[in-house]
């Protein structure tokens, strides 16, 4: 075999590694350092993290990103098992690319026209509150626009698409002589499911879940069109901190709770896909 | 082991998943061609006025134009950089190399939002103006991940004698990459271009951050919508969404051509 020539790889790496280190990892850790000052005192305060505990707007907008972000979860998972289940065993090969395709496409167009033309369906004045009416037969208004149930519908689906795709990548991996052997040995739907599929898809639900998580705590732009801004979520309190009276340190603040929020959630989850790589 | 009956059940719930998945971006093509300002049904008449708006009013040219051009550049760059950086993943042995896989895969992790924040934080401390470029350079990283992934996969799929066949030919290093790996590459290499692309071109939250007043076609479809509504966006809307599912199209269309 020949000898590999004489190249230092790390020329490959360095590009990515400068950009990286440069443009993420440094800008990260200088938020989360900023979030420990204030303007016109020298040294190291945690009086940030004290006026975000202490006023109710920002705590319940954390609150508020919580819920919005789980029920997403949930809401996520419940469909996306059946959703995954149907792809992986009951249609045929190709009939499956069709699907997923159906699927996943109109994720690929932009997060914020999605969130619009969201808008337009559940307004008052739109098609679900027209059609209210014509069920209702009376003047009664849906209500449903700008509200947190909004929010975690535009991002529910979002969600359903995301962990539905994670789990099928998962289920079409597992061997079908395990669900076979299932079957032989008595085993129902059920049971397969419950002994085979549900232990060796969970890795891919988990990285799923995570994702999810990440997106529906972070997000601004469903929050903002589907939500509305009595209400904001954290998020949206970032930004209007941000933009309208410049103080960095409090917007770092607000920065790291989410990501320390978001690295309670997702941190027991990811150890939890190692668990279970290492068992099986 | 799925009786006709759940097969069926599931089949429902995926149809009605799709549709109501759908439903808006349907209603919003509907709207697209009515002649009434606000939404209602039934439409009063048809037209194409709204189409004919985006092309005539400036704002959304010229953010056509930015967002064409910056998502150009930062595929670009993502796909020449992610190629390095896949190529030296596959082949290189060295110590760290699982940590660094993580931290180029990490701004998939982290929201949007975020990065946008601390990149903006972070460029005001270092005193650089905010600019296209800059929000060039946040979108690379935005990016970069779904590069470094796709090109990963193929070249570690490549049969290694190929490029020790160049080797034992005298090749160097980088001319065997550049005549036995990228060839093989090409059509990930495209998909990689045009899902970089596709992503690029709809971000909204960096290129809020990082700009101040160069407008991008995802920030003035913003600005627009929250300061008021024009039917224009309608149009646009539409035309954004078929031209990022025929690029989202063909580029999964390449990357599972590649396979055979």
């Amino acid at each position: 075999m020949p000898r590999p020539p004489v190249t230092n790889l790390w020329q490959g790496i360095l590009p990515a590694m400068v950009l990286m280190a440069g443009f993420f990892l440094l800008p990260i850790l200088y938020t989360l350092g900023l979030s420990l000052t204030t303007e016109g005192q020298a040294g190291l305060t945690l009086v940030n993290y004290h006026r975000f505990w202490g006023e109710d707007t920002l705590t319940d907008a954390l609150l508020r990103s919580l819920a919005l972000a789980l029920s997403v979860v949930v809401i996520a998972t419940l469909f996306a098992w059946p959703l995954a289940w149907y792809l992986a065993f009951c249609v045929s090969e190709r009939r499956r690319v069709l699907l997923l395709l159906i699927l996943v496409a109109p994720f690929w167009t932009s997060f914020t026209i999605r969130a619009f033309s969201w808008q337009m369906v559940l307004a008052d004045s739109g098609i679900a509150g027209t059609a209210l009416r014509w069920v209702a037969g009376t003047d009664v208004s849906l209500g449903f626009l700008y509200s947190l149930p909004a929010s975690v519908f535009g991002l529910g689906l979002f969600g359903i698409m995301l962990v539905t795709l994670m789990v099928y990548s998962s289920m079409v991996t597992i061997d079908r002589r395990l669900i076979e052997a299932n079957a032989v040995l008595g085993g129902t739907g059920w049971t397969a499911f419950r002994e085979v599929v549900l232990p060796l898809a969970l890795p891919g639900w988990i990285i799923g879940v995570a994702l999810t998580f990440i997106v529906a705590v972070g997000d601004y732009a469903v929050p903002t069109l589907l939500g509305g801004g009595l209400r904001p979520v954290l998020a949206q309190v970032m930004l209007s901190v941000l933009k309208g009276t410049y103080d960095l340190p409090m917007a770092a603040t607000l920065a790291s709770v989410l990501v320390m929020v978001i690295l309670l959630c997702v941190a027991p989850l990811l150890l939890l896909v190692r668990g279970t790589r290492l068992q099986s | 082991m799925t009786g006709p009956i759940a097969r069926r059940a599931l089949a429902l719930l995926f149809w009605v998943t799709a549709a109501v998945i759908y439903l808006p971006i349907g209603v919003m093509a509907v709207f697209s061609f009515s002649t009434a300002r606000y939404q209602i049904l039934p439409s009063p008449d048809y037209t194409i006025e709204w189409y004919g708006r985006v092309f005539t009013d400036g704002q959304y040219s010229a953010g056509f134009v930015n967002s064409v051009l910056l998502a150009g550049s930062v595929s670009l760059v993502a796909t020449l950089i992610g190629f390095a950086c896949a190529y030296s993943l596959v082949n290189a042995r060295f110590p760290g190399k699982a940590a660094f896989t993580f931290l180029i895969l990490a701004p998939l992790a982290v929201p949007l939002l975020l990065v946008g924040i601390a990149l903006r934080i972070w460029t005001t401390m270092l005193g650089l103006q905010p600019s296209l470029p800059l929000a060039g350079v946040g979108q690379v990283l935005y990016v970069l991940p779904l590069a470094v992934l796709n090109l990963r996969n193929r070249i570690a799929q490549l049969p290694k004698s190929h490029e020790e066949a160049a080797w034992a030919l005298g090749a160097s290093r980088v001319r065997a990459i550049v005549d036995v790996i990228l060839p093989a590459c090409r059509a990930s290499l495209i998909a990689t271009f045009i899902l970089c692309f596709t992503f690029a071109f709809d971000e909204f939250v960096i290129a809020y951050f990082l700009t101040n007043f160069s407008v991008t076609l995802p920030i003035k479809i913003w600005t627009t919508l929250v300061t008021g509504f024009d039917p224009t966006i309608n149009a646009l809307g539409t035309m954004v969404f078929v031209f990022s599912l025929s690029l989202g199209v063909t580029a999964q269309w390449l990357l599972m051509r590649k396979d055979r």
